[in-house]
């Protein structure tokens, strides 16, 4: 099942914390109520973005799904910014 | 310059060189609280920490540049945390965000450093000591300190025998080098359930043979056979190290087919049964009840051996518990008069022993089952899982032995 958004942003060989850092930056740009697809390769980045939405102010974690991409996983986040 | 760089980075092999000199020092840990808990730093005497995890930072930092926040962060909310005498070494998974860290710290005034390569360089650090080095016979002690994992190199006349060696090859082959050693035996002496085993993967490589006690080529859980090659174990087997002898023992009971190896009437190899603090747990296996007695049997064959012998065994639970040199032994007569089951071995008859066993069972890692199945080659696992399933300190000791080692202070 695929998921919408609005967004998409790349973090893929990055490593934490510039995932969240970069993707905290980009959801700031977003209007309320869209969503962005964050694709990182940061195995860390699965409970990060979970622990970081349940402290953060008007972010709503949606949905965390893995896929393989040319044999490398890659961990996507769907982060919603709800006000 | 180039001191004051050494100062803001350290190796892993470095921290274990501070936590064997106890050195005074404060560790800021910024991963997720649930790793903070599963893995921390530990050393011989209590490191001071706090564990504040990174996003938290950067969240109440409110920055969007993560040094920027930490600046914030520890301005706002940790001035009165954090010591201004003791060198703050920061934490993290793997080094990358405690470096972001440790710069903002220092921006503050405060004498930072980053760990390395974070707590997985930590747990991935071997460390390879002489416990007896001579021309005819040679000891090596190779531990995996983080984890409290020891595995044992016995080398006489060029020749050598490795002892339950851990996931990663490097250190064996690179003493085999160095020393000018063959590997001409490598032995489990059981199947273990809190690391992989180098076991298997050391003899194809070496060409060397692979021993291991019929009866833990067998998962105690899913009843179901090793997949890979094996000599299977007798008690009473003799394998002889150049021109020394190795003696196995069979001694059931944290494993059904543990053995001991006694290296002449110097050193016995006790694998996971005494160890230092304390001694191994018998339910690993799923079957604590039918095993517990089997296990005070096998002790009380141990203590029989002679008292001067000196014990090197497959786990420690604590930094503390090596001696000055940094290595792990001490004689058999030592532990019957400090070691926390023995104590309790020589002063109960079977049943009060038992008893005793099934009181002190620490909580069963579900992990140790897969780790198992990986050691009897019924499960593959890559780098990465290797290492997850591997996180943290073993816990193959009854729960005495994990009692005041942490040093947390939130």
């Amino acid at each position: 099942m695929s998921q919408s958004f609005d967004k998409l942003f790349d973090a893929r060989g990055l490593n934490c914390p510039m995932p969240l850092v970069n993707a905290r930056k980009e959801i700031g740009k977003l209007e309320p109520g869209k969503v962005l697809k964050v694709m990182a390769t940061d195995r860390g980045s699965v409970a990060d973005f979970q622990s970081w939405a349940k402290i953060a102010k008007n972010v709503e974690l949606v949905a965390q799904e893995t896929e393989s991409v040319d044999g490398v996983s890659v961990y996507i986040h769907y982060v919603k910014r709800t006000a | 310059m180039a001191e004051r760089r050494n100062d803001e980075v350290w190796t892993a092999e470095e921290l274990l060189e501070r936590l064997e000199r106890r050195d005074k020092f404060f560790v800021l840990d910024v991963r997720n609280r649930d790793e903070f808990e599963r893995f921390r730093l530990e050393g011989r005497s209590p490191v001071p920490a706090v564990n504040i995890p990174y996003f938290e930072m950067l969240e109440l930092g409110g920055k969007d540049e993560i040094l920027d926040s930490v600046v914030a962060y520890v301005e706002q909310h940790m001035a009165n945390q954090l010591p201004s005498d003791l060198p703050i070494l920061a934490v993290c998974a793997k080094g990358g965000t405690s470096e972001f860290v440790a710069q903002g710290l220092r921006r503050l005034g405060y004498a930072s450093a980053n760990l390395k390569g974070g707590m997985k360089a930590w747990g991935l650090h071997y460390a390879t000591r002489a416990v007896v080095e001579t021309p005819t016979l040679a000891v090596y002690q190779v531990s995996r300190p983080a984890r409290g994992c020891l595995s044992y190199v016995v080398a006489s006349a060029g020749k050598a025998v490795v002892i339950d060696p851990l996931r990663h090859l490097h250190p064996y082959l690179d003493l085999a080098r160095s020393k000018g050693l063959t590997i001409e035996r490598v032995i489990d002496t059981h199947g273990h359930a809190d690391h992989i085993s180098g076991g298997p993967a050391l003899a194809a490589q070496t060409g060397a043979s692979y021993h291991l006690h019929p009866y833990d080529a067998i998962h105690p859980i899913d009843v179901l056979p090793a997949t890979f090659p094996y000599e299977p174990i007798r008690d009473g087997q003799i394998f002889s190290v150049g021109q020394h002898q190795l003696e196995a023992l069979h001694i059931p009971g944290h494993t059904l087919g543990l053995v001991a190896l006694r290296l002449d009437d110097r050193f016995v190899f006790t694998g996971d049964s005494i160890f230092i603090r304390s001694i191994s747990r018998p339910d690993l296996g799923g079957k604590a009840e039918t095993w517990a007695p089997l296990h005070g049997r096998s002790l009380r064959k141990l203590l029989e051996l002679p008292g001067r012998m000196t014990v090197l065994p497959g786990h420690v639970s604590s930094l503390a518990e090596a001696d000055d040199q940094g290595i792990f032994a001490t004689s058999l007569d030592d532990l019957k008069q400090r070691n926390d089951g023995l104590l309790v071995l020589q002063r109960e008859n079977e049943d009060g022993f038992v008893r005793y066993l099934l009181e002190s069972l620490p909580r069963f890692i579900p992990e140790y089952v897969d780790i198992k199945r990986i050691n009897a080659g019924l499960l593959a696992a890559d780098e990465d899982e290797a290492s997850t399933l591997e996180l943290g300190k073993n816990v193959c000791a009854l729960s005495q032995a994990y009692k005041d080692s942490s040093g947390e202070t939130t």
